[in-house]
Order: C-alpha cells, then structure tokens, then sequence
C-alpha cells in the first residue's frame, strides 16, 4: 500500500479561504487523502469550511477538527453526519479531548466528572452509535405504500454514560461510507483511550507507536489492520520522512506545513503522486470500504 | 418592497409532497436538492433561502419525509454555489452553546460574504430534549427566558468579533414562535419575525403589536420584516390548482395527518373517526399549551370557528401544521400576496411550496414575474448581503444605549 497523505490547513489563519479552495484543489490532484481543517481561535469554524470547500471542489476527503467543548455529541453527530452525506462519504472529525458543552453539563449525570481523555471516549462512542443508528438501507422512499423508512431498522442509542445522556436516533440516514472517518491524536488521549472508536490515530512521537496501539486494539478486540495510524511531521524531504515512516510501521503522514499558502503548495508538488481518486475518504485512508451501518 | 424567502422544507410543506407523481421520493435526503432550489431561487432574485430544523428524528418519518440535514453544512455548501441569494438558517436557543453557535454562525456569515441570517427559535418537544440528557421538555416559559439571554450572548459575541468581519456587520437575527413570550422576544431581538397567520386582521394585529413592541425596546419599527409563512399551491388554470390540490389531500399519509394534529393539540387522537367533530372540550388556551402555542392557536381557532370533523380537518391542514394555504393561478395567488402586502399584514412572505422542486419552479416562474409586473418586487439585486436584501440597517447592540 502506498504511504497515505492528510494535510493540515488552518484555513483563516495561515492561509486564507480562496487560497485553501486553490490548495484544496492541489492537494486532491496531489493524492492527498484528506484535508484536516484546524480548530484554533485564529481559524474558521471548520465545519463550515469543509462543508464550503466541499461546495466547490469533489474528489477529496475533509476532516474537520471539532473540540468536545462547547459541542453536544448529538449537534456533533449530525452536523458531522451531514457533511458526510454531502461529501458522498468523504468526511470526518478529529475530535478533541476536552470539557463539556453548556447544554450537555446542565444535565451531566455525573457532575464531577473531569477527565478529557474519559470524555473523549464516551464522545467518540455516542458518536459511532449515533452514525449507526439510522443505516441508510432503513430509507426506502416506498411511493405507494406512503412508507419513508423501515422504521425497525431505526433504532435509538440510549446512552446514559458518566458524562453524556443520549436518546437518538439520528435525524438522518448513513452516507456512502457507513459513517463518518474518526481521528484520534495520542498525547491527552493514550491508545487505550481511543482504541474502540478511531479509525485513524496519529502521533507525534513514532516510536514504539504501532507495537502500543496493536495491544490496544487487541483488548478491545480490533485488529490493527481496522486502524491507519499516521505520523504528524511538521515536512521535510520526502525521502525522509518516508523512511521514518518506514522505520515504524506508519501507515501514511500528517503534513503539517508551517507557512502560508506559496509554502503548503511547494510541500504539496514534493508530495505529489498520480492516483485516480478512491470513492469515499474511508478508502483513500486505506480502511475497510464500509463500515457496519 | 415586497421581501420573499423559499422554505426548502425537505420535500415540500404538504405531508403527501414526497409521493406526489414525477417526484423523487427521496431526493430531499440528498445535498443537490437544496443547492439547486436555491440556485432557481437566486434566478428568481428572492430574498433568501430559508431551512427550518430541530435536533431530532421527527416521530413521523414513517410516513413523510423529514428534515435531515443540518442548516449550517447546507448553507456553507449552497454559499459555495451561489452569489447573492440570502442563507437563512434555524438553529436552536435551547440545544445549543451560545460560545459555540456565536463563533459558528459568525464565520458562516463571513465565508458566504455577509449573507447569513440566523432564527432563533426555542426548541418544542420530548424527542430533542432527550437527545441532550433531559427526560423531557423543558417548560415553554423557561425556554423563552433562556432564547432572550441566549440571543444576547450570541449577537454580543458578533459585536466584539474583529477577526473575521463580514460585509453585512453581523447576521441577521430571525425569529419565529408567535406565543405572546415569542412576540416579546421578537420585538426585542428580531429583525426578521417568521409567523404563523390564516387570518389577515389577525396578522395585521400582530404586525402591529411586533412594531409597537420594538418601539418600546428603543427600537426602529421600519427595522422590522414581518413574514408570515405561504403555502402555495399553483396550476395554470383554477382548475388545475385545485386538482392538484385534491391530490395532494390524496396522498397524505393518513397516520402522518392524525400523528401530526395529535402532537400538535397535545390530545389523543385515536378512536376518533373521520367523520366525528374535534371535541373541542379537550382543548385549553392556546397560553396554557405546551409546544408551539402559535401553531395550536392556529388550529383550535380554526376548530373554534368552523367545527370541523376530524377528515375535514386533516384536509384543511394537509401535514402543514398550519401554514395558510393559498391555491390558484399566478395571478389569483399574487393578488392575495398584493391585498395582504398593502393591508400591512406582511411585508412579505416565507413561501412553502406544496412540493419541492416542482411548487418552487411554478412560484419562480410564473407567481414571481407577476409580481414583478405589478411593480412589487425586484428585478435584480441592489446590494451583496442579507441585510441589503431586506432593507436593514446594522442595528446598535441591545443594552449599549
Ligand atoms: C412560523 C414558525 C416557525 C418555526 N420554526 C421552527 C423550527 O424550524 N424549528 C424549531 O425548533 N422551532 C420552530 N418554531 C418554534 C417552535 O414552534 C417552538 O415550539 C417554540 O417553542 C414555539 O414557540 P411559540 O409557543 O411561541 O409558538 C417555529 C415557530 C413558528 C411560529
């Protein structure tokens, strides 16, 4: 398999909107994955601006970064779930340890609870059950019989955790990859954190990596061929990085280019393969085609 | 001038849209449906598109389809596409983070070059409470209490945003809920007020009472567009609108219809034939319901005053909830337009075709030229944003004076 690519872009800061849109035409021209749209109080929302950037160019993967704090899991799963559908199955969050949500803590079952990484894990959790609780094969727009869905193929979530209480079902049905792509950064999070809800994990320090998510994965019952794990470099040379990935047993890199626009397009042209573009963001990142919803 | 939006309610405001013939059933679940109505909305020079939503799976869905995407996504993805047409979209007082939704909203704002409009609206219901950990509704004053502080945190957020401006200074602020806490929320905050009216004194009172009310607020009555919503069904000849009407009455899931007007009056409705009368006995005072007080005010004045039977009824409504209807040809559907524009019941319309896309294009093309030729509303656009759609000034921030 061939070394996957995410590119970082903190759209509004270091580059501005119009020239992430050229970039975000580059990079999908370039074999890039996906874009990782950054979270920071210099940024645009990045929702909205994958779902915009979407809007204007297809054939590329966009993963927005969305902290737990100040967002509900169920505005989370459907806003997330929507650009998803958008995108035909070419989206994801990376989804930010953090604190809670106005709404969510006025009814915390749990008010005391405080641990970022325990949160993200619930998050995450309410998120996939959510994603899977309305399967799209449930829509069958049946004209004659006057029947929206098969309404027994919907079912709610009920989660009732430490920190989030939850109904579902989600308003809407899966997209063409079963449901949205969930990144993980190791740091805040350990593997064991996030070893039943991400798709993709990526660290900074590569050492020793693939070995401690591998175990992870195991106690959970995953397989790490379930999982892409990606190294986040700030670039370098090509040759170099591609043998740190080699080193061990990356699967693919986050580039995160520090500068503007003229630099992420230079980093882009060096990183460049010709590869026809694969049908959901799940494919490009090397996962499993479908997932269960 | 005449100010008008299209509600892109999934597949049309009728509960039969989505069978209607030579519709896609399940187009309203794909992202080019909402894209392309507004593209043919911006054709038409409208003032806005307009999405209605809540954070939760509608309990009907059954049997119609229901909203299903979340109206920021939709938005950013329709500015992408389009230049000029306004973005309206609802987005919770009661379910949502007031730091969040500010930073949000603000940025959508920006990335579409000023042409975002924001109703608040204070969410109904068990089902979206128990998506945020509460076991039920919470209580529809304390939702209202909350929309007033909830709205102030958010346009002061905008106010003090320098990073990223937008041509239109903030977004405009729409609100709909015509509860007599709504109308004060309203004439407080709104800029644009979404109502709910069949009766044309009766939205000639409450425009009145909004504008009056803002005054009281310190505020510039001329700064506020009163848009009651416009079900409009459109045939080329009387004829052929009523036919299509029939139809439509038709295709109405039934159990849509019941499941609907029982949530809506907060009663039972099982064991009651079509043919027996709404026991009006079971209804309170609209100030006493629960839900939308504004849409069970519509419909138990229209029990009030025409007893209908339980068929009649579901017919009247068709799924609608209670939007008024208006059924005709071009010119009969724009003559009602014009008599409420200038009695100063409206200053326009938030138009709910009966099916999307079909009722649209009929609108855009034949109801919209009319007006156009009755000198009500533009041929082209003036200005870039929002607000310079409708005619609004940047307003001062609530509480600076
Ligand atoms: C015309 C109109 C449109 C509305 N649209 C929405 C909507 O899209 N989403 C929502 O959650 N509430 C919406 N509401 C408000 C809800 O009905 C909500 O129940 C509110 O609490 C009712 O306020 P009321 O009692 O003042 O009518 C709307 C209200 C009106 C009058």
């Amino acid at each position: 398999m061939s070394t996957i690519v995410q590119l970082v872009l903190a759209v509004g800061d270091r580059v501005s909107l119009s020239e992430a849109s050229a970039l975000t035409a580059l990079a999908r021209d370039s074999g890039v994955a996906a874009i990782r749209l950054a979270d920071t109080p210099d940024t645009l929302d990045p929702t909205v601006t994958a779902s915009h950037l979407a809007g204007v160019h297809s054939g590329i993967g966009f993963v927005a970064e969305v902290p737990t704090t100040h967002h509900a899991p169920y505005n989370t799963a459907r806003r997330v779930s929507s650009l998803d559908r958008a995108t035909g199955g070419r989206a994801g969050i990376a989804l930010l340890a953090g604190d809670g949500d106005e709404v969510s803590d006025a009814t915390a079952p749990d008010p005391a609870a405080a641990d970022p990484a325990r949160r993200w894990s619930e998050y995450a959790g309410v998120l996939t059950r959510l994603w899977e609780s309305f399967p799209r094969q449930a829509l069958i727009g049946d004209q004659e019989a006057a029947l929206v869905v098969r309404e027994e193929l919907i079912r709610p979530v009920g989660h009732d955790g430490v920190y989030y209480r939850v109904a579902g079902p989600l308003d809407g049905p899966s997209s063409a990859q079963g449901r949205p792509v969930v990144v993980a950064d190791l740091g805040v999070l350990d593997p064991a954190a996030v070893a039943e809800s991400a798709d993709v994990v990526v660290v900074e320090h590569a050492a020793g990596a693939d070995d401690a998510l591998t175990e992870a994965l195991r106690a959970v019952g995953r397989d790490r061929r379930e999982v892409t794990l990606l190294g986040r470099v700030p670039v370098g040379s090509p040759a170099d990085v591609l043998a740190w990935v080699h080193e061990h047993r990356l699967d693919g890199v986050e580039l995160v280019p520090a500068g503007g626009a003229a630099e992420v397009a230079a980093v882009l042209r060096a990183w460049a393969t010709e590869a026809a573009p694969p049908p959901t963001l799940r494919a490009a990142l090397g996962l499993r085609a479908e997932v269960a919803a | 001038m005449l100010h008008l939006n299209v509600n892109i309610l999934n597949a049309g405001v009728f509960g039969g849209s989505w069978r209607f013939p030579g519709t896609d059933g399940t187009a309203s679940y794909t992202i080019e449906h909402y894209t392309s109505i507004a593209k043919k909305a911006e054709e038409a020079k409208l003032d806005a598109v307009f999405l209605a939503d809540g954070p939760a799976l509608d309990p009907g869905i059954k049997h119609r389809t229901g909203n299903n995407f979340e109206p920021t996504t939709v938005l950013a993805r329709i500015a992408a596409r389009t230049e000029r047409i306004g973005l309206i979209g609802t987005l919770s007082s009661s379910y949502n983070d007031p730091v969040e939704l500010a930073r949000r909203l603000g940025d959508l704002d920006h990335v579409s070059g000023g042409r975002f409009g924001w109703n608040v609206v204070t969410t109904a219901g068990p089902v979206a409470a128990r998506n945020f950990g509460r076991d039920g509704e919470i209580d529809h004053a304390v939702r209202y209490q909350r929309a007033a502080w909830f709205t102030q945190q958010v346009v002061a957020a905008w106010a003090s945003r320098t990073r990223f401006a937008s041509p239109q200074g903030r977004p405009v602020v729409v609100q709909a809920g015509g509860s007599s806490d709504g109308r004060r929320l309203a004439s407080r905050v709104a800029e644009v007020v979404f109502s709910a009216d069949q009766d044309l004194e009766h939205a000639r009172a409450f425009r009145a009472e909004i504008r009056a009310g803002a005054v009281q607020f310190g505020r510039d009555p001329a700064e506020i567009v009163v848009l009651p919503g416009l079900s409009t069904v459109v045939g080329s000849t009387e004829t052929e609108a009523k036919r299509r009407r029939e139809l439509l009455d038709e295709l109405l899931p039934d159990a849509y219809g019941r499941g609907r007007l029982a949530a809506q009056l907060g009663i039972s409705l099982d064991g009651l034939r079509d043919d027996e009368p709404i026991p009006a006995g079971l209804l309170v005072e609209p100030d006493e319901a629960g839900g939308s007080q504004t849409f069970y005010r519509v419909v138990k004045e229209i029990i009030d005053r025409e007893n209908p039977t339980l068929g009649t009824l579901l017919k009247r409504l068709s799924g609608g909830g209670g939007h008024r209807i208006v059924t005709g040809t071009p010119e009969q559907i724009a003559d009602d337009i014009e008599t409420w524009y200038r009695a100063g019941a409206a200053d326009g319309f938030n138009v709910m075709p009966d099916v999307l896309p079909s009722g649209f294009d009929d609108f855009a093309d034949h109801v919209v030229p009319e007006l156009r030729r009755r000198g009500l509303f533009r041929t082209d656009y003036d200005g870039t944003t929002l607000r310079a759609h409708l005619g609004l000034g940047l307003p001062a921030l609530e509480g600076a004076a």
